[in-house]
């Protein structure tokens, strides 16, 4: 089967200009520097690093929110500049973090739901019901929580609200920015395998974005490690978690505290310090915090090598 | 060892408009001296109340009583305001989730390690500054005396949080409660807080209620842990002992929920718990699990199940006999 690729990224650069106090001139801050990502459809693309490493900013741009300083991202093969905002909202539809903080308390369920439609003004009001009921059962929603609010309704329910209204206009592509950290354990397994369910079901395309690499390697089947703007490894997920090989790959994977009461804490030799976007270190940006850095780690940056879909960007990758 | 705090069915009650939400019931347990116990559960379940009632700092609308709540051998039942004033922040020290939220961002954070240290110890401000620097550096933060002059907002998350445990280690307390202590933090720096936060432990011999409802922090930290549910112990005993071998269908439900890497195949179907959990307000009667057990016999409605004892310091609320296959 060949393979279409939905959304690609080239060589995409956002800089925000910050001020550095008062009466001081304007810093550049590299918030994503020269990230090119391809996400094929049907496929889920797992995006993973610390806050502040531009994950965020990846998804504003990729959702049309953030303009990019250069580079392209391409959707469904246009450019995405090219979209009106309302073509992108068509295309591309997120869903957040807190279900408590992204649905209008004042808004019906049905309202909520039926947002994306009525903004851009598809189907008539008869076909609008139908469609609404059509997404309520698809999520599992009870047909009767449709003139409820938000207050009315449990965590995992308002997720599956935020769920139906960004499924409701079938997009190519699903923007998952932390899709079940808020959310209770018990709940966090309900929305991970209605994400689940609806990918084979209407064969979506995520990009998930997310802290928690066992949600990660759970739902991707790529994953694209970040750290300071730049993805410093990609690989199939099986590949990523199987052969790590930036050394901060495998400080993230070695974090992440699975319940075996045997193993005790790890220790990751990643020091205190998350640098300063504002001023990154020379050289290879993680060159503070790895244990393996050399002299030629901290004058110049490695370029992205490697082959079979994995990349890494590391002078000295590992395994 | 000596047992720092022990509790004997403590009770919560909220009074809400809706009726008095029994947010505690009956809850027994007890740390002892460099050991570890993890208070873990979903919201709602009643974990950080409990928390609260141990440190009489319970919202306007609660109250608790309980039949014993022994901090160091002194009861802690009856002790009024200004006696819980000399505890608080001295003897038991509190680490909350947020650090953004719990710092003070008018105050630089050496006011505010200072502070309690001043305030319980009415020692002169120099060797209150030279505590403070201490500890700010026994948490891993370089350059401590000049931390000392700048405000919350300058430190990122990992760091406040530092500054919140070396804030309650001043008056070298015998017990920390630290409320989800990394929850709002990078999976990093939760590494490394969740390591400084153990080493400390260890070397000053305190104990340590651990409230959270993260089973992995459960499993990397804990000695025991006490499983709630509904403001109910469902189900305690030695972590390990919990993790290898749940007993409660509630325990099992919640290890079934989390996906393992390396254990739970990527792309599974992750077990869920159905329905969801009750509201404990009116008359509570029978297992209150047992809406969501696959495990119900019309028993489980009948009665109030008691902890039954598996075992030295095992316990599981439940009375199916499934439970032990």
């Amino acid at each position: 089967m060949e393979t279409q690729t939905v959304l690609e990224t080239r060589d995409v650069t956002k800089t925000y200009m910050v001020s550095a106090g008062v009466m001081k001139t304007k810093k550049p801050l590299h918030a994503v520097s020269g990230v090119s990502l391809s996400v094929e459809k049907g496929s889920v693309l797992g995006l993973v690093g610390e806050s502040g490493c531009g994950k965020s900013t990846m998804a504003k741009m990729i959702l049309g929110l953030e303009n990019v300083t250069s580079g392209e991202i391409i959707l469904g093969g246009q450019l995405l500049s090219s979209f009106s905002a309302k073509e992108i909202a068509r295309r591309v539809q997120p869903i957040f973090q807190d279900p408590y903080a992204s649905l209008n308390p004042r808004k019906s369920i049905g309202s909520i739901i039926s947002l994306p439609l009525r903004a851009l003004k598809v189907g008539s009001p008869k076909d609008l019901n139908r469609k609404i009921d059509e997404i309520m059962e698809v999520v599992g929603l009870p047909p009767r929580t449709k003139h409820n609010y938000p207050n009315q309704l449990s965590g995992g329910q308002r997720q599956r609200v935020a769920v139906a209204r960004a499924l409701i206009m079938r997009p190519e592509v699903v923007l998952c920015d932390e899709p079940t950290s808020a959310l209770d354990v018990s709940v966090q397994a309900q929305i991970l395998n209605l994400l689940m369910d609806l990918r084979r079901e209407f064969g979506l395309t995520y990009v998930l974005i997310s802290h928690d690499l066992a949600v990660v390697e759970h739902l991707a089947t790529k994953v694209a490690v970040m750290y300071l703007g730049r993805i410093v490894e990609e690989a199939q997920t099986r590949d990523l978690f199987k052969r790590p090989r930036h050394p901060y790959t495998q400080a993230l994977l070695l974090s992440v505290l699975t319940p075996e009461p045997h193993l005790g804490l790890p220790e990751t030799h990643l020091g205190i310090a998350y640098p300063n976007p504002i001023d990154p270190p020379p050289g290879c940006t993680f060159h503070p915090r790895c244990p393996f850095a050399e002299d030629i780690c901290k004058k110049q940056a490695p370029v992205p090598a490697g082959e079979g879909g994995h990349m890494v960007e590391c002078h000295f990758p590992r395994g | 060892m000596k047992k720092v705090l022990e509790v004997v069915g403590l009770t919560v009650d909220l009074e809400l408009p809706a009726g008095t939400l029994q947010a505690v019931q009956n809850v027994s347990f007890s740390v002892e001296q460099g050991e570890t116990l993890s208070l873990v559960g979903e919201s709602g379940c009643g974990k950080s109340l409990t928390a609260l009632a141990i440190m009489n700092l319970l919202p306007p609308s609660g109250h608790f009583s309980a039949a014993k709540m022994e901090f160091m051998g002194e009861s802690l039942l009856g002790v009024n305001e200004s006696g819980m004033s000399r505890v608080r922040g001295n003897k038991m020290a509190m680490i909350f989730q947020e650090p953004m939220t719990s710092l003070n961002p008018c105050y630089t954070i050496g006011n505010q390690l200072e502070e309690a240290y001043l305030q319980h110890r009415h020692a002169p401000d120099r060797e209150a500054r030279d505590r403070a620097v201490y500890l700010l550096e026994k948490v891993g933060i370089t350059a401590a005396a000049s931390r000392l002059n700048q405000y919350p907002h300058q430190l990122s998350g990992g760091l406040r949080q530092r500054v919140m445990i070396a804030m309650g280690l001043m008056c070298g307390p015998a017990l920390i409660i630290a409320d989800e202590p990394t929850t709002a933090l990078d999976v990093t720096i939760q590494a490394q807080i969740l390591a400084l936060l153990h080493a400390l432990q260890k070397e000053f011999n305190m104990g340590l209620i651990l409230i959270t409802h993260d089973l992995g922090v459960v499993a990397r930290m804990a000695d025991r842990v006490a499983v709630m549910y509904c403001g109910q112990v469902v189900e305690t005993g030695l972590a390990a002992e919990i993790f290898n071998n749940p007993k409660h269908p509630y325990t099992r439900g919640l290890m079934d929920c989390i996906p393992v890497p390396g254990k739970v195949e990527p792309g599974q179907k992750l077990g869920s718990i159905p329905g969801i959990v009750p509201t404990p307000i009116g008359n509570l009667h029978g297992c209150l699990f047992r809406n969501r057990c696959q495990y119900f016999q019309p028993k489980c409605a009948a009665e109030n199940i008691p902890l039954i004892e598996q075992g030295p310091g095992r316990a599981v609320r439940c009375i199916s006999e499934q439970i032990n296959t």
